[in-house]
């Protein structure tokens, strides 16, 4: 099954992916394998919802291995209240600002990576082709190595520690440019044409006929992004100075030193659990357009 | 198609003008974020440069020269060539396994492979705090240890010894999943017309079915699991950062903790910490185009 049976929506079975036959005690064997896996991937995440619903700063393995109890059950509402009081209340700013943050960041690059990729794909001008190498060429720039320069950069602008410096270095994305040109290559032109004939606009054509179309590409990308920026740490680490600005795995690690090298790891653990949730619940209600995304990206290297 | 030749000239001009009007977001955020900042970076490398007390002069070439001759930065390099060599050639491996193994399609397929793809989308530093237990001295590595009745109690990530060894284990434990899904798009790909022909060729045992169509096929995936996992190798910053700081020692310093330490631990050293951050550009940008040339003439030959 490729990217586009994805984007378009298509079930797996419809596209007769090539899998492996397997019957017979093999097949119980291989499952009891995946279980395992599944178990052993599981562990870290297991532990720390437990520990979550513990009281105790001990940092061994516990012997209980039940998490629901009930005074684990208030353990869990205590810890849930250090966390979220934790530092004058800050922790509920700090969730806002990852979130303003990210919303931010997909509103942007999936507007600006939608007309991009639709431009590319659809429209006729001059230098279209050498344009688009020049937004894949960006691919060969890993962000990490240019944090520094984006950071003077931000000192020189005064922008440095401000919402809008945190938001804008993410925005430009050409994995999402990618994506939606690809989605725009394969929807039928037909509608497009006579629209074009009609005396429609290209940008009313874009806005009416053909981005409604592409609402898988959207949310492909979409959560791509909330995903990347959500677990962004490299660019607010060097970027923010003060701790109201911090983003969830700032706050993270600041809450990991906040006891100097005693860790409480039941704080810890209802912390990270907190800053992982929007992950997980957006991971469990779309987990096929995860593929989607990683496929298109695949697809510009492979 | 649009009748006279003056308005095709008139519909193809307002057609690229709207083209150009659409991608210009792109360009502006790209140009300003991305290519500015790799000038730039090189334009600070050649300055001492203190932005806040505005003390700035140029320097020449001569933190390229401190960055190379005082031995710290190739040390880094060191580690983490050491760290890719390691975490890359596992996690190729374990990721095509996880993709054979999740190429079936049984009951437990689905729900077992969305679980082992969690760490992919989990944030690295959330990660890093959980396994800061799974490596503390009372913690699940060490408990395992104590059960099987072997030397227990060892604080893995204040060990000069096996930090680095445990910064790898969870990368390698949470990355593999993320390139499994590389693996499957391309074992799924495979046309079953060359599964039917092979088996009539006398192709039947799975264990020929995998040396002589999966693997040959899996190549271009492969190619693709090693460059990516280079290049984000190359760049490991999060999880020094959370675990270890560099330490104990310098046993986990890789480059970017590096350009972290002198842009920001110590002041007028940012012309240094661009100076090391652009060597580290140059040599992931060389590997990358490297390897394709590399790749392409062992896939020709």
């Amino acid at each position: 099954m490729n990217v586009l049976d994805f984007l378009k929506g298509k079930k797996e079975e419809e596209t007769v992916p090539t899998v492996f036959r397997i019957s017979g005690w093999r097949a119980y064997a291989i499952q009891a394998l995946m279980i395992v896996l599944a178990f052993v991937y599981l562990i870290p995440f297991y532990w720390m919802i437990l520990k979550s619903f513990r009281n105790t700063i001990f940092a061994g393995f516990p012997v209980d291995l039940n998490p629901f109890s009930r005074t684990s059950l208030s353990y869990f509402i205590s810890n849930f209240n250090t966390v979220w009081n934790f530092s004058f209340s800050a922790f509920p700013l700090w969730y806002f600002n990852s979130v303003f943050i990210a919303v931010c960041v997909v509103a942007g690059s999936v507007v600006v990576g939608a007309m991009a990729g639709y431009a590319f794909a659809r429209l006729r001008f001059r230098g279209r082709e050498a344009l688009f190498i020049v937004v894949l060429a960006t691919l060969m720039i890993p962000f990490p190595v240019i944090t520094i320069a984006e950071y003077v950069f931000m000192v020189d602008i005064h922008w440095v520690n401000t919402y809008q410096s945190l938001i804008l270095p993410q925005m430009a994305s050409a994995v999402n440019v990618f994506l939606f040109r690809q989605f725009f290559l394969t929807i039928p032109s037909e509608v497009e044409e006579a629209a074009k004939i009609d005396g429609l606009r290209p940008m009313s054509i874009f806005l009416r006929i053909s981005a409604p179309l592409a609402k898988p590409a959207f949310a492909a990308s979409a959560i791509l992004t909330f995903i990347g920026s959500w677990n962004n740490f490299i660019w607010p680490l060097f970027d923010v100075q003060t701790i109201n600005m911090y983003t969830l795995p700032l706050a993270l690690n600041f809450f990991k030193g906040a006891n100097g090298t005693q860790i409480y790891w039941n704080q810890m653990m209802m912390a990270t659990l907190i800053s992982l949730i929007p992950t997980f619940v957006i991971y469990i209600i779309f987990e096929r357009y995860f593929v989607t995304g990683l496929s298109a990206v695949s697809g510009i290297k492979g | 198609m649009n009748g006279r030749n003056g308005a095709v000239v008139k519909t193809s001009r307002m057609e690229s003008t709207a083209a150009y009007l659409m991608i210009a977001p792109l360009f502006v955020l790209l140009i300003l974020f991305t290519f500015f900042p790799v000038f730039y970076s090189f334009y600070i490398s050649l300055f001492h440069y203190d932005p806040f007390d505005h003390i700035v002069y140029f320097v020449g070439l001569s933190n390229y020269h401190i960055v190379i001759t005082n031995g710290l930065f190739l040390y880094s390099l060191l580690n983490v060539g050491y760290y890719t060599l390691i975490v890359v050639t596992a996690q190729t491996f374990l990721a095509m396994l996880l993709a054979i193994l999740f190429n079936t399609k049984l009951p437990v397929s689905r729900p077992a492979r969305a679980i082992v793809y969690l760490p992919a989308i989990s944030s690295p530093v959330a990660l890093s705090i959980i396994f800061i237990w799974v490596f503390s001295p009372q913690g699940l590595i060490n408990s395992l240890l104590a059960f099987l009745h072997m030397p227990h109690g060892i604080n893995f990530l204040y060990s000069v010894k096996y930090a680095f060894y445990a910064i790898m284990a969870l990368n390698i434990f949470s990355t593999a999943p993320y390139f499994m899904l590389i693996y499957l798009a391309a074992l799924q790909s495979i046309p079953l017309p060359v599964l039917e022909a092979a088996s009539i060729d006398g192709v039947r045992s799975f264990w020929h079915k995998f040396r002589y169509i999966y693997f040959p096929m899996l190549r271009f995936s492969t190619i693709l699991v090693v460059i990516l996992g280079i290049i984000g190798s190359m760049q490991l910053f999060d999880q020094v950062y959370v675990m270890t700081q560099g330490g104990p020692g310098n046993a986990t310093l890789v480059p970017l903790m590096y350009v972290y330490d002198y842009a920001f631990l110590s002041t007028g050293t940012l012309g240094l910490a661009a100076a090391a951050s652009f060597i580290l550009f140059a040599i992931i940008l060389v590997i990358t185009v490297l390897q394709r040339n590399f790749f392409r003439e062992l896939t020709w030959s």
